[in-house]
């Protein structure tokens, strides 16, 4: 591979964004602006009206195809991915792909009720109690029905739409056309190890069982858990196109912002504390924390919900990650900071800019936990974060890279920051990141880590009953 | 070989291209109309203009009716499309679209207004010398008649096919079109096998004049607004060089991309992939999806009926 600084008018990486965003710019009147304003979240509610409206729904497997056939599937699960990787297709491709989302229709009763027929062996009314056949939501590939078990257990069906697994396994194969739409999408990024990620992701989720497997991983790991709750699922009702979970019930994100700061605070560390326990306990992150996959309770109480995009980590992969985070924020040792960065392979190792820059650079994603005491989300921060992500001038840009099995964890830059700070949350969180980070394992410092703490305490010790 | 556009004058030229389609495709699909036009939700005609292939189409006619001297004479001297292409091909989607989708006034309005340029159209082409006018119904009929075979074509090759049956009523459907800007009723085509013998019976006449050669030249390379367009803006382009028959290909030395002649399975696919991903674009422009799913729901409650 050449790099970059090859023979003159070779373009360099800047440009090559600005131009992939002039692309853009055809599908967005008022033009791409590279990171305007604080990402936003786009409200579930409108999405949900026009997905849900049945009298456009689609009937037959041919309707499904014309819909979501010939790239428009992989689109969406690209522009779902893209999302986390690359903040600089903002607000056009935002809106170019959530255009797409809301232009899929749910299936018709009868064609949802074919699928499961076909998936369990017998129509909804029979494997079920009771079967509501209006979808309660949308979901990427799919849609989500209420229904009650035969021993009497309330549910959420997530049924997938038929034909879209071929579909979208026909359109991945069109490896030239994906690339040019990855060099749009996510114009600064290494478009094969995008591409092979997003073929690895997109496969993965149009299996539903793997999404049951790690939902239930999720709900064994935090079971008993005094604020967050993962809905159990129920095996014998879940295959390949159906996955059925328990029903969990509560306030959307949207109605969060009616509620008085301290309960957004709350809920504000339930989410840090999901995000970073998960990460650095269970070594899973759940790349998907659109604010439609929140359910709030008050107190702090919170479900969580789609774990369609769930990535584990090896122990390897997690060492550099705790070593960063270490060596920056506990140790203060730049140049140790710079040799973890450089084995995750984040830093070009011997790249010509001085540590100090490298740290100056990197700080700002570490700013909410290089001291204790209590801080507030904002906007403003998410944004800066974002921004600095993907500044391409600044001198580190050459030489930074994403490796693949990272992508992922954008997400906390991208999407957790801006959930936290779309709720102004406050907390002390170097506190919190201590009691998580297994190299402090710092005591708790709210009363939600002490609950946390007696909940830790109570899964060690082996059940003696 | 004529020099191409100077540089930069058409740098922007593409850029606004499928905004400006879908302007005038929202545009023309009516909230609220006073009756079902010329075609209705159950025609043919609506879903053949629906059809994904409908890019392809639009580009094979543009080739087609290029191959006519004289109407290629009557655009090259009078139109300044060079100066805004992408103006120029919004405006005839957003007529063709307004005759397709509105009711039978603002049909019928559009196509006076369009009578009305015609009648300022006219000269001498300077390659056969003879005369011609915009309004001269042979004329119209040519553009028509290439119109309607491109939307087969284009259906057939990368659409969803209709049945042979289908196809007779798109035929007869369409005759409608070329009446509204003045061709007598009894010389349109009402057939696929009408349309065939009327596309034989003016073969002699069409070739690519410098005028059609330089044109189309321009209209393959439209200077877009950035090369990942441009690629997409490629491929259906490609396609529509497959789908013209053979002799025009000859006439214009154009060869069909690899796997398109003649189109394999997987030549289609990649075809359709191009189209679904323009689309997609299309689609988040304002108003689109409504627009479609205004149709949409015409279309079902006259699927009822």
């Amino acid at each position: 591979m050449t790099a970059a600084g090859g023979p003159a008018g070779r373009r360099s990486p800047g440009l090559r964004v600005r131009r992939g965003l002039a692309a853009l710019r055809l599908a967005a009147r008022g033009g791409a602006r590279y990171a305007r304003g604080a990402p936003r979240l786009f409200a579930a509610a409108g999405e949900h009206r026009q997905r849900l409206r049945n009298d456009l729904a689609l009937r037959t497997a041919e309707d499904v195809a014309a819909t979501l056939g010939t790239m428009k599937g992989v689109l969406m699960k690209l522009g779902q991915m893209a999302s986390y990787v690359d903040e600089g297709l903002s607000p056009a491709v935002r809106r170019t792909l959530g255009r797409l989302t809301d232009s899929v229709p749910p299936m018709s009763a009868d064609l949802a009720a074919q699928v499961v027929a076909e998936e369990l062996g017998m129509p909804p009314e029979r494997a079920f109690a009771t079967w509501d056949p209006e979808p309660i939501a949308a979901a990427s590939i799919g849609q989500v029905h209420r229904a009650i078990t035969r021993d009497g257990r309330a549910a959420a069906v997530k049924v997938q739409y038929p034909g879209i697994a071929e579909t979208i396994e026909a359109d991945l194969g069109n490896v030239a056309l994906l690339r040019r739409m990855l060099k749009i999408t996510a114009p600064a990024q290494d478009v094969d190890a995008l591409l092979a990620e997003l073929r690895d992701r997109v496969t993965e989720e149009l299996d539903y069982r793997r999404e049951a497997r790690s939902q239930q991983f999720f709900a064994d790991y935090y079971a008993g858990h005094p604020t967050i709750h993962v809905p159990g699922i129920i095996g014998e009702l879940s295959a390949r196109r159906v996955v059925t979970s328990e029903l969990a019930d509560g306030v959307r994100f949207a109605e969060l912002a009616g509620w008085p700061q301290a309960e957004r605070d709350l809920a504000g560390e339930t989410i840090y504390r999901f995000v970073f326990r998960s990460l650095y306990g269970a070594h899973a992150f759940n790349g998907d924390p659109h604010p439609g996959n929140y359910l709030f309770h008050g107190g702090g109480r919170v479900t969580f919900l789609d774990f369609g995009l769930v990535k584990h980590f090896t122990a390897e992969e997690m060492a550099p990650l705790a070593a960063m985070a270490r060596h920056l924020c506990v140790d203060c040792d730049p140049e140790a900071f710079r040799g973890a960065m450089e084995r995750a392979g984040f830093l070009v190792p011997g790249a010509p800019v001085p540590t100090d820059a490298v740290v100056e650079h990197m700080a700002l994603f570490y700013d909410t936990v290089r001291e204790r005491g209590p801080r507030t989300m904002t906007g403003e921060y998410a944004t800066a974060v974002t921004r600095r992500f993907f500044d391409f001038r600044s001198p580190l840009a050459a030489y930074a890279r994403i490796p693949r099995s990272y992508v992922i964890l954008q997400r906390i830059n991208l999407g957790v920051f801006a959930l936290l700070g779309e709720l102004s949350a406050t907390a002390d969180w170097r506190g919190i990141a201590e009691e998580i980070w297994p190299f402090v394992q710092g005591p708790p410092c709210t009363p939600m880590g002490e609950a946390e703490a007696a909940w830790r305490d109570a899964r060690a010790a082996p059940a003696q009953a | 070989m004529t020099a191409g556009p100077a540089p930069g004058r058409g740098a922007a030229a593409a850029a606004g291209l499928i905004e400006r389609f879908a302007e005038a495709f929202t545009a023309a699909v009516p909230a609220d109309p006073a009756d079902d036009g010329f075609f209705g939700p159950a025609s043919v005609t609506w879903r053949v203009s629906a059809d994904l292939s409908a890019p392809v189409a639009g580009l094979r006619s543009l080739m087609m009716q290029a191959l006519h001297p004289l109407a290629m004479a009557g655009v090259d001297q009078h139109s300044a499309w060079r100066l805004d292409p992408a103006g120029r091909l919004a405006a005839t989607s957003g007529y063709t679209a307004t005759v397709t989708y509105g009711d039978r006034a603002s049909a019928a309005r559009a196509a006076a207004r369009v009578r009305a340029i015609h009648e300022h159209v006219r000269g001498v082409d300077a390659v056969t010398g003879r005369r011609y006018a915009a309004s001269d119904p042979a004329l119209l009929l040519w553009v028509h008649a290439a119109l309607v075979d491109s939307a087969l074509a284009a259906c057939a090759l990368f659409g969803t096919p209709l049945a042979s049956a289908d196809a007779d009523r798109y035929v007869a459907e369409m005759a409608v079109q070329a009446e509204l800007l003045g061709v007598p009723r009894d010389g349109i085509p009402d057939s696929q096998a009408a349309l065939r013998r009327y596309l034989d019976q003016v073969r002699p006449v069409l070739r690519r004049t410098p005028a059609a050669a330089e044109s189309m030249g321009y209209l393959l390379r439209l200077p877009g607004p950035d090369e990942e367009i441009a690629g997409l803006w490629h491929d259906i382009a490609g396609a529509a060089i497959a789908s013209l028959p053979r002799w025009a290909r000859r006439e214009y030395g154009w060869q069909a991309p690899p796997g398109l002649d003649p189109v394999t399975p997987q030549g289609r696919t990649q075809v359709r992939q191009a189209l679904g991903v323009l689309d997609a674009v299309f689609l988040a422009e304002p108003g689109v999806l409504e627009a479609r799913q205004r149709l949409e729901l015409r279309r079902r409650a006259a699927g009822r009926a």
